[in-house]
């Protein structure tokens, strides 16, 4: 990979990761949405960046278009900033506690990543996904999963309106 | 560029997430944490399918592809529960749903 096509992975990854923190420390929940939102573009084009087309459209349509929505929708059905009771957006471990475990997970990731021969690896020649060989793998050796991954989104989105549904009088 | 840069990446992101969802007390927070540890573990299955010795077996896109389709339905039931638990107990604080404590 070209010294640009390099920074077409690296730059959005840096967008990502920021955001990404960002999202986590905000207190306000609206802005805590929106910059999960921009993670999640960010991530889509690392996704296009590293040759995965398919899946970065995918993940731009559904995490972008569906569910950064149901969360934006979530949090105005539940206004949560009228009915915040403790008035600290933190609790369990709190922020000190909750740093510190991820600090450790990353410490203890990163020991694992940089120990590994197979990290060292440099780039292969460029990878393409091809939208035709996609559907092919879909239709071909992994049908069943699609029809089990059907089966879930069905169920799951019904019985998430059977949740969500007001009780009938 | 090598792998470890963006497995690096990755684990970042995880620990971003991890931290969101242990000390967060607002539950859309806590799913907001497992959205994403859920996309580093999509940006992992990328990574190694662009690594891997034969990409056009295109296990990685696939396992990506069925892990985003289940994230969206984890998403959509999570969120109904936590609505439902608004107007169970008016509040969406986990701290606050202790029915069953002793």
């Amino acid at each position: 990979m070209k010294i640009i096509g390099e920074w077409f992975v690296l730059l959005p990854a840096a967008v990502l990761l920021l955001a990404a923190g960002a999202s986590v420390v905000m207190r306000n929940l609206i802005h805590a949405a929106l910059c999960l939102t921009l993670s999640f573009i960010a991530l889509g084009i690392v996704f296009i960046a590293l040759g995965a087309e398919f899946v970065g459209f995918v993940q731009l349509l559904v995490y972008v278009g569906a569910v950064a929505m149901l969360i934006v929708f979530a949090i105005l059905l539940t206004r949560p900033d009228r009915l915040t009771k403790s008035g600290t957006p933190f609790s369990g471990l709190g922020p000190a506690g909750g740093a510190a475990t991820g600090f450790a997970a990353l410490v203890v990731l990163l020991a694992f990543i940089f120990s590994s021969p197979l990290a060292k690896k440099p780039l292969p020649a460029p990878a393409s996904a091809p939208v035709a060989a996609i559907g092919g793998a879909l239709m071909g050796n992994d049908v069943v999963a699609l029809i089990v991954i059907g089966v879930l989104l069905t169920a799951a989105l019904v019985g998430a309106a059977v949740l969500a549904m007001e009780d009938k009088p | 560029m090598t792998l470890q840069i963006l497995l690096s990446i990755s684990a970042v992101l995880f620990a971003f997430g991890l931290a969101a969802v242990l000390s967060r007390s607002n539950a859309i927070m806590v799913l907001i944490g497992i959205e994403l540890m859920i996309g580093a573990a999509n940006l992992n299955f990328i990574a190694f399918w662009r690594f891997s010795e034969n990409p056009s077996d295109l296990a990685g896109v696939m396992f990506a592809i069925f892990s985003i389709a289940v994230a969206a339905a984890e998403a959509a039931v999570g969120l109904a529960i936590i609505i439902l638990v608004q107007r169970r107990i008016r509040s969406v604080e986990v701290d606050d749903a202790s029915n069953l404590k002793g």
